[in-house]
C-alpha cells in the first residue's frame, strides 16, 4: 500500500516489520519446544513402561485401579490437575499375550496379538475411535513381558501451546504501546520539517534571502540547500529585471524630455526657422523612443519564446534580403554594403529571428561605421561551424568596452550617435536561443568592429547552448 | 548673462540651448565633461546647468572638481536619475538644484533665474536702482512708473551692471554675457548699446572709466 504521508508509512512499515519478526520468532520457537517436549514426553512413556515391566502383577492390578500418572514433576501434576486426559492408559501381557493387567479406558480394539514379539516396540501414534493416541511399546526379554502405555494426543501438546500463549500475550499486548512509541518517536523526528515549512510558508512573494533554519536533519539539509541555491537564482534574476525595468524607464525618458523640451521651445520660438527647427527635433525624438519602444518589445518577445522551434535556414538567403532592403531604402552616401563570402550554409535558426540578428548589426555597422566606410557581411564555415559575420572599418570599439557590447543599455560613450543601447543585447539574446557564440573583434583591416556569431555545427547544440546562457550583465552605463 | 549648459544628447542639448537663449541667456554647449571643465577653466559662467551621465568625465566629478577649485558659480544639475538618494548625492557634492528629465522648459528657466538672483543677493526678480526698476526675467524697465522700451541685448547690458554695482565691467565682459560660442559678435556693438542705454535712462546711469570699461555706480 502506498500512502502519501512518510509518518504513516514509517508506522506501517515497522510495525508489519516488527510483527512479521515477532511471529517469526514465536512459529519457530513453538516448533523447537514441541520437538523438545514431544522428546520429552517419549522419555516419560519409555520410563513408565519400563516401570510397569517390573511391578508384579498384585501391584500391577492395584495400579490399574487407581490409575497411573507418568510424571512427578510438579509442572506436569499441575497440569494434570486441570487436565484429566493426561492420565496414563496402560496394558501389561505376558510373553504368551495374555492380558496381566490393564486400566479401564485402554482402547479395546488392540488386538492381544499386537504385542506380540518385539517388532512394534518403541513410540507410536494409533488412531481408535477419532482419537489420537501416543503410545510406548516396551518388551522385557527377562520376564517375556510387554508394557504398552497410552496417552491422548490432545492432552500431550497442551503444554507448548500453553507456554507459547504465555509468551505470545504480553507480546501482542506490547504491540499498541510500541505503535504508540513509534508514532510519538517519528512525530518528533519530523519536527525540524514543519519548522522549515513554517519558515517558507511565512514569506512573502518578495522575500527571497536564503532560508536560515537550525539544527537541521541532514536528511533535509540537501533539500534546504537546493531551494537556497534556487532562492538565490530567483533573487539574481528578480534584481536583474528590476534593474533592466528601471533602465528601460530611464532610456524611455531621455527622448521624452527631449520632445518636452523641443516642443516648448518651439511654442515659444519667435521666427518660423527656429519654430520649424525645433519641431523637426520633436519629430527625431519621437523617431527616437518609438525605436527604443520597439527595441524593448523585441528583447520582450525574445525572453517569452525561448523556446522557439528551430529549423535548418539558409543563411545567405536570408543575408541577402536583409543587404537588399537596405540598398532599396537607400544607405547613406558613400557607405559601401556588400556579402563578400557567400558560402551556402544554413544553421539551425529561425528565420524572423536571424533576420532581426542581421538587420541590428547592419544598424550598428551603419551607425558607428565610417562615413565613407565599408561594411562587409560574410558567411563561412569554421571548424564545421556556420558562421556569419558582419564587419566595418569605423572607429571600432575599445577592447575593456567589446566585452560590455551585449550588455543592455550599454553604449560607447562618447559617441554621437542616438542608440537605444539595445541593439547588441538582442543580437546576444538571439544567439542564446539559437545557441549561437557571438564574438567582437577588430572589423575590416584592422579597423573598426567585426561581430561574429558562430552556429553550433549540427549535432552540438545542446552544450553550446549552456554556454551562451551565462547571465547577462545590467551594469548602468552611468547616468543620463 | 552667460549659462554653461553640459549636456551629451543632442536633441536635448539643441532644446535647452534654444530655450535658454530665448529666455535671454548667453549658452554655451559642451558635449562632454572635458569640454565642459576647459570652458569653465577658461570662462567666468553665471550658472552651470549639468547632465551627470557625460562622456570622458561625469558631471558628478566635474562638479567636484569646480567646487575643489573653491568656485562658488551655481549648478543646477539635470538628470533622468532623479531619485530622493541621486537627488541628495548630486545636492551633497555641491550643486544648488536639481531637475528630473523630462522637465518643463519654463520650470528650468525659472529655476536658473532664481538661482542668479540668489547668487546676487536678491530674493525678487525685479531689480531697483534710483528711480528705475527692471524685470530681468520679463525684459522690462520703467522709470518714475513710465515704461522705457529697450532692446533685449540693451536690457541684457543694463542688469549685467545692476547686478554690479560699484564694479566695472570690461568690454570683452559685458560682450560674454550677450553672446554665447557660435554667435558672431558685432564690433562696437557694445558702444552702440551703452550710448542708446544713456539716451533711454539719462546720461548719469552708466559711468565710462577708461581703458577699464563701464560701471553702474552703488548708490
Amino acid at each position: 500500500m502506498m500512502t502519501r504521508s512518510i509518518r504513516r508509512r514509517l508506522m506501517l512499515l515497522v510495525l508489519a516489520s516488527v510483527t512479521i519478526v515477532w511471529a517469526v520468532t514465536l512459529i519457530t520457537s513453538y516448533r523447537q519446544a514441541e520437538h523438545e517436549v514431544g522428546e520429552w514426553d517419549n522419555g516419560r512413556l519409555e520410563q513408565a513402561a519400563g516401570t510397569l515391566l517390573v511391578v508384579d502383577s498384585a501391584n500391577l492390578k492395584k495400579l490399574a485401579e487407581v490409575g497411573f500418572i507418568g510424571s512427578d514433576d510438579d509442572d506436569s501434576r499441575r497440569i494434570h490437575t486441570e487436565e484429566t486426559s493426561r492420565e496414563l492408559q496402560f496394558e501389561v501381557r505376558a510373553a504368551d499375550g495374555q492380558l496381566l493387567a490393564s486400566t479401564p479406558k485402554v482402547p479395546l480394539t488392540l488386538g492381544a496379538d499386537a504385542l506380540v514379539g518385539t517388532s512394534r516396540s518403541g513410540a507410536y501414534t494409533l488412531e481408535v475411535d477419532g482419537h489420537h493416541w501416543n503410545t510406548y511399546t516396551l518388551h522385557s526379554s527377562v520376564t517375556g513381558r510387554s508394557a504398552r502405555i497410552f496417552e491422548r494426543v490432545g492432552g500431550r501438546s497442551n503444554l507448548t501451546s500453553d507456554v507459547s500463549r504465555r509468551i505470545a500475550r504480553p507480546l501482542a499486548a506490547a504491540l499498541p504501546v510500541l505503535a504508540l512509541l513509534i508514532w510519538f518517536g517519528i512525530s518528533r523526528s519530523f519536527a525540524p520539517l514543519a519548522l522549515v515549512s513554517r519558515e517558507i510558508g511565512a514569506r512573502g512573494a518578495d522575500k527571497l534571502d536564503p532560508i536560515e533554519v537550525q539544527q537541521v536533519p541532514d536528511e533535509i539539509r540537501p533539500l534546504i540547500d537546493a531551494l537556497n541555491k534556487l532562492l538565490d537564482r530567483l533573487m539574481k534574476s528578480f534584481l536583474r529585471e528590476r534593474a533592466f525595468t528601471s533602465d528601460a524607464a530611464h532610456e524611455l525618458k531621455t527622448p521624452l524630455a527631449a520632445i518636452k523640451v523641443q516642443a516648448q521651445v518651439a511654442l515659444a520660438a519667435q521666427d518660423a526657422v527656429e519654430q520649424r527647427l525645433a519641431m523637426q527635433r520633436v519629430v527625431e525624438a519621437v523617431d527616437r523612443s518609438s525605436h527604443l519602444a520597439q527595441q524593448l518589445l523585441v528583447l520582450a518577445r525574445l525572453d517569452e519564446t525561448s523556446l522557439t522551434e528551430l529549423s535548418s535556414v539558409a543563411m545567405n538567403t536570408i543575408a541577402r534580403n536583409c543587404i537588399a532592403s537596405r540598398q532599396a531604402s537607400g544607405l547613406p552616401s558613400g557607405v559601401a554594403l556588400s556579402l563578400v563570402q557567400n558560402s551556402l550554409m544554413s544553421a539551425q535558426a529561425d528565420p524572423t529571428l536571424l533576420q532581426i540578428l542581421i538587420d541590428n548589426l547592419l544598424d550598428n555597422a551603419l551607425k558607428y561605421g565610417s562615413c565613407n566606410g565599408l561594411i562587409e557581411v560574410a558567411i563561412f564555415q569554421e571548424q564545421l561551424n556556420p558562421v556569419l559575420s558582419v564587419r566595418d572599418n569605423g572607429h571600432g570599439v575599445a577592447l575593456a568596452d567589446r566585452v560590455r557590447l551585449g550588455d543592455r543599455f550599454f553604449r560607447v560613450l562618447g559617441n554621437r550617435e542616438s542608440g537605444s543601447g539595445l541593439g547588441l543585447s538582442i543580437v546576444t539574446r538571439i544567439a542564446t536561443v539559437f545557441g549561437a557564440h557571438v564574438r567582437y573583434t577588430p572589423g575590416i583591416g584592422g579597423k573598426g568592429l567585426a561581430v561574429t556569431v558562430s552556429f553550433p555545427s549540427a549535432g552540438s547544440r545542446g552544450e553550446s547552448f549552456e554556454q551562451a546562457d551565462t547571465p547577462r550583465h545590467f551594469d548602468k552605463p552611468g547616468e543620463s | 548673462m552667460r549659462v554653461l549648459l553640459v549636456e551629451d544628447d543632442d536633441l536635448i542639448g539643441s532644446g535647452v540651448e534654444a530655450g535658454l537663449r530665448q529666455a535671454g541667456f548667453a549658452v554655451d554647449w559642451a558635449r562632454d565633461g572635458h569640454a565642459a571643465a576647459l570652458a569653465l577653466d577658461t570662462t567666468e559662467y553665471e550658472l552651470v546647468v549639468l547632465d551627470l551621465g557625460l562622456p570622458k568625465l561625469s558631471g558628478t566629478d566635474l562638479l567636484k572638481g569646480l567646487r575643489a577649485r573653491r568656485n562658488d558659480t551655481p549648478v543646477l544639475i539635470l538628470t533622468a536619475r532623479d531619485s530622493v538618494p541621486d537627488r541628495v548625492s548630486g545636492l551633497a557634492a555641491g550643486a544648488d538644484d536639481y531637475l528630473g528629465k523630462p522637465f518643463d522648459l519654463t520650470e528650468l528657466v525659472a529655476r536658473c533665474r532664481a538661482l542668479l538672483r540668489r547668487a546676487h543677493g536678491r530674493s525678487v526678480e525685479q531689480i531697483y536702482y534710483g528711480e528705475l526698476q527692471v524685470d530681468p526675467a520679463a525684459f522690462t524697465v520703467t522709470r518714475l512708473g513710465h515704461n522705457v522700451a529697450l532692446t533685449g541685448r540693451e536690457c541684457t547690458i543694463l542688469v549685467e551692471l545692476l547686478t554690479h554695482q560699484g564694479q566695472p565691467l570690461s568690454r570683452a565682459r559685458l560682450e560674454e554675457s550677450l553672446y554665447g560660442w557660435q554667435e558672431e559678435i558685432e564690433s562696437n556693438a557694445i558702444e552702440v548699446h551703452i550710448s542708446n542705454l544713456r539716451k533711454k535712462l539719462g546720461a548719469s546711469v552708466i559711468r565710462t572709466i577708461r581703458g577699464v570699461g563701464y560701471v553702474v555706480d552703488k548708490l
